[in-house]
């Protein structure tokens, strides 16, 4: 395909933030092109976890970013309704179930960091509850003999990303946006009032820029001379064939590196964030073994009923990591560029994200204080 | 006569029918169910499709062609999407370090013509080898092994094999089989579960010999119960003296099926007709069967027999007609077979062989990330070697129909030279008579081979023969309908069609449905049929239950 001379608008990054702030610019009137690497990362790579407490995980490899993860904690249970909205605004079933979160416990100790969570969770507007073995085991039965307890968060959920990603992108061509898949993106110049963007498949001039590329996106404000120090963080996934309905929630560990979650179909996703490398001139995101006995190994101990399931696929996801905090806003000495990448759990937040990133763009309130997402906190 | 019991019923077993067998010749063909509602059966009946699950003392997804049948099992017809059995108690979490570890200096993998001699080469040449293979008989997919009380080897084929096992087996070789081998990480970190156990293996060489699976056929009814590969049909009489019904359509594309059709029929089977899709005989092919003739002329004579031995038995032979659909009637399966002109043959039978041609089974080539070439005339990908069979990753070696189809022959002097070249690369000697003569006998084969394919070229339907319903992807029920959809909107790459269609996220891993998706996208977007062309390879390389993957302790 060939590339529009001009246009109003070209979203870097057809992702999740991507597509949602297409949609939304595009309702607004404004003709959208997004251009795509077409990789198999981010978005398309992602295991459709809906997150909302405090995953355990940030809390230990960056005690530095609490204060930030809890800034930003309230946004999540309005992310988990963007989500909602979004399936009744398509008509799409992408398998979406707010079946509630638990971070199970496996002894005491954990119990009680878990409590001490919830509490400063509780004070930020979050629904959550402890919940001691017995009432865990009434509502969660598939969980095995080591479990001692655990928090449910009431808002966290899944869905099925292969379904929900096809769904937003059909709705958005369907409005007429333009999609450049398999395009790269050379260079980024400003040119009067607008910008020249030079790609894999020649150049277009817009009117407004929106960087929304994940941990690419680092590398594409670069060419505008603005720092955002976004890290791609390889991740080791994992999917079991089908079996019947067993794990009913979103499952995660109090002091250990895991989430599983069943999909409508029955398959379960294991993941949890331990590490996959980048491999190759191409930087294919690789699975690393002892991340696949690591991660399978605790989710038949947490689940024993996952023991004789057996596996089909691992793949390596690829997480975005800043500082925790959304890099959302215009960026610094530029009216017309925007930025629009998520704190943690990019996923989960990429609908709201992408609403608030049009919102700003078209003039309007984003409903939350984006002050402190500004890229000029990095300059 | 002993039993075990299916859906309630008593099933007779003889000695060595594995439970695919014992109930095909109990007249069971449908073994489970799939998330659609359909019936499903054996379809490739060596492990790879996933088609014929069943759940065996409550052990839910065994592959009924992969287990042996014992008195007393209760075996049971699976619904999508089967249960888990209860438990409460998980294993200790452990870490990749707590594997167990071996380090034999040659790893060989797969037991079929290539891997056996590979080994057998490797360990005259005083290097300790380390075989494994999927099945708990060795000799592969073109030797295949009687199993143990089955009965005398059938014929010289199987007896060559019987033999080379034999050799290997005394030779010192040491043997892990049946297992899984589901990792390859690295050219020395490869990870194999047997007998619910993991082991990390650290080689300092290794020699793939992964033989090729059968191709798809998608067809309308090509998924009915009773349609399976003429391998699978094979392996049912060659191992487990079993027909899996009387009246049988032989239909495919090369020698194989000729053979098969008549092994079936003098084990006592009806063959009610073979189609081959090739034209036949003829002025057009006289200089391919004269390049055969003088290439192996043994072989060539053979394969004139089988034609005159199908006649000789009154069995009608159609060339140049391919099967374009079967149906379920009230009294068996309705094939449909199509010559060149368009015209029909209708053909009913019970069970249905299909044999049109092979995939090479290179997905643990392609994920240590040796480089490999789409060859146009054999339709697949073919693994860039040395004149030694060593890959462009060094101390990967490659033999046999997994780098690209080359007959069982070819595969023996490849499996020579490579475990010769191994060994000499471990310092020990080399001995070069041998090395000599096994190129010398690989010249010939391939010569052999070339005219052979010639001989039986034919044209290569792709997805035309579907209709709108036909699946394309078995496992995920994946219609024709459903992949022109997904193909409508822009021009997806394989992998976002995977991610709209679910094509290849299956039990068999894209086997099936890849290599027809890669042709398909060069036909209609102009892609490139390179090695990008394909699905990423993932691990696992087999499906494995996560307990056996994550247990380094003593079996269960």
């Amino acid at each position: 395909m060939s590339l529009p001379s001009d246009i109003d608008v070209v979203v870097i990054g057809g992702g999740i933030v991507g597509l949602s702030t297409a949609r939304a610019l595009s309702t607004d009137g404004r003709g959208v092109l997004v251009i795509d690497e077409g990789r198999n990362a981010g978005t398309n790579a992602n295991a459709g976890s809906l997150h909302v407490q405090m995953q355990s995980r940030f809390l230990r490899m960056y005690p530095d970013q609490i204060g930030n993860l809890e800034y930003s904690l309230p946004l999540y249970p309005r992310a988990v309704g963007a989500w909602q909205q979004l399936a009744r605004d398509l008509k799409a079933d992408f398998e979406l179930k707010i079946s509630g979160g638990l971070m199970v416990a496996e002894d005491a100790a954990q119990f009680a960091f878990l409590k001490e969570k919830a509490e400063r969770e509780r004070a930020l507007g979050l629904d959550v509850h402890m919940l001691e073995r017995n009432e865990l085991m009434a509502i969660a039965p598939y969980l095995g003999d080591a479990i001692y307890g655990a928090e449910l968060c009431v808002t966290e959920g899944k869905l099925n990303p292969l379904l929900a990603n096809s769904a937003l992108r059909r709705a958005v061509l369907a409005q007429g946006v333009v999609i450049a898949t398999e395009t790269i993106v050379s260079a980024l110049e400003q040119r009067d009032a607008g910008y020249l963007v030079s790609t894999s498949r020649g150049q277009v001039r817009c009117k407004t820029l929106v960087l929304a590329a994940g941990a690419g996106t680092g590398a594409l404000s670069a060419h505008l001379s603005v720092v955002i120090p976004t890290v791609a963080e390889p991740l080791h996934m994992n999917v079991t064939e089908a079996t019947s309905p067993l794990i009913l929630h979103l499952v995660q560990h109090a002091d250990r590196m895991i989430t599983l979650k069943q999909l409508g179909a029955g398959q379960v996703v294991i993941g949890g964030g331990w590490p996959a490398r980048f491999e190759g001139p191409q930087a294919f995101p690789t699975v690393e073994p002892d991340s696949l006995i690591g991660n399978l190994s605790l989710a038949q101990h947490v689940v024993p009923r996952l023991s004789r399931l057996r596996l089909i696929r691992t793949w390596a996801g690829v997480n975005t990591t800043c500082d925790g905090q959304c890099v959302l806003g215009a960026l610094p000495g530029h009216a017309n560029a925007f930025v629009a990448v998520p704190g943690d759990a990019g996923y989960t937040l990429g609908p709201l994200v992408g609403d608030m990133a049009a919102a700003i763009i078209a003039g309007r309130d984003p409903g939350f204080d984006v002050r402190p997402f500004s890229a000029s906190r990095f300059a | 006569m002993s039993h075990f019991r299916f859906e309630g019923r008593e099933i007779s077993i003889r000695p060595g029918q594995t439970i695919a067998a014992a109930l095909a010749e109990a007249g069971e063909l449908a073994l489970r169910d799939t998330r659609s509602g359909a019936p499903r059966g054996v379809w490739c009946g060596m492990g790879v499709c996933q088609d014929c699950l069943v759940t065996i003392d409550g052990e839910e997804n065994m592959r009924a062609c992969m287990v042996k049948s014992a008195p007393g099992l209760t075996v049971t017809r699976q619904a999508f999407p089967g249960q888990t059995a209860a438990r409460s108690i998980g294993a200790k979490p452990i870490t990749a370090g707590d594997l167990q570890e071996l380090t034999p200096e040659i790893l060989v993998i797969g037991g079929g013509a290539g891997g056996l001699s590979a080994a057998l080469s490797a360990r005259f040449a005083g290097a300790d080898v380390l075989l494994i293979d999927e099945r708990s008989v060795a000799g592969g997919q073109y030797y295949k092994q009687t199993a143990e009380g089955a009965g005398p080897p059938l014929d010289r084929q199987q007896r060559e094999g019987a033999a080379l096992v034999a050799d290997v087996m005394a030779s010192g070789v040491q043997i892990m089989a049946p297992a899984d081998l589901w990792g390859a990480y690295a050219a020395d970190l490869f990870f194999v579960t047997h007998n619910h156990q993991t082991y990390r293996i650290k080689p300092r060489q290794v020699i793939l010999a992964t033989g090729a699976y059968e191709r798809p056929w998608p067809v309308p009814g090509w998924t009915l119960p009773g349609v399976m590969t003429t391998g699978a049909m094979q392996t049912l009489w060659r191992s487990s003296r079993t027909l899996p019904a009387k009246r049988i359509l032989v239909a495919g594309n090369g020698p194989l099926n000729l053979q098969v059709a008549n092994e079936l029929a003098a084990g006592g089977a009806n063959i009610v007709a073979v189609s081959e899709a090739a034209a036949g005989p003829g002025l057009r092919t006289l200089g391919s069967g004269l390049a055969l003739a003088l290439s192996g002329p043994a072989l060539a004579l053979e394969g004139a027999k089988l034609v005159l031995a199908l006649k000789g038995r009154g069995i009608a032979l159609h060339w140049a007609t391919r099967l374009v659909a079967v149906e379920q009637g009230l009294t068996g399966l309705r094939a449909t077979l199509r010559n060149q002109l368009g015209q029909d043959i209708f053909v009913e039978a019970d069970a249905i062989a299909l044999g049109y041609g092979f995939s090479p089974a290179n997905e643990i080539a392609r994920a240590l990330g040796a480089e490999h070439r789409h060859d146009h005339d054999k339709g697949h990908l073919v693994c860039v070697r040395t004149a030694e069979m060593e890959t462009t990753v060094p101390n990967v070696f490659a033999v046999g129909d997994g780098c690209g189809l080359g007959g069982a022959p070819a595969a023996r002097s490849e499996g020579l030279i490579a475990g010769i070249t191994a060994a000499g690369r471990l310092g020990r000697s080399v001995n070069v008579t041998a090395l000599a003569a096994a190129n010398a006998d690989l010249k010939r084969h391939r010569r052999f081979q070339k005219a052979l394919w010639r001989l039986f070229d034919a044209p290569e339907p792709g997805l035309s023969l579907c209709s709108a319903d036909t699946l394309v992807c078995r496992c995920e029920e994946v219609t024709k309908a459903a992949l022109d959809a997904a193909l409508a909107d822009g021009s997806p790459s394989i992998a976002e069609v995977k991610r709209r269609t679910r094509m290849g996220m299956g039990r068999c891993q894209g086997r099936n449905c890849g290599p027809l998706l890669v042709a398909h996208l060069a036909e209609t977007q102009g892609r490139p049929m390179d090695e990008h062309a394909y699905f990423a390879p993932r691990g696992p390389l087999k499906p494995v239950a996560i307990g056996d993957i994550v247990s380094a302790g003593k079996p269960r």
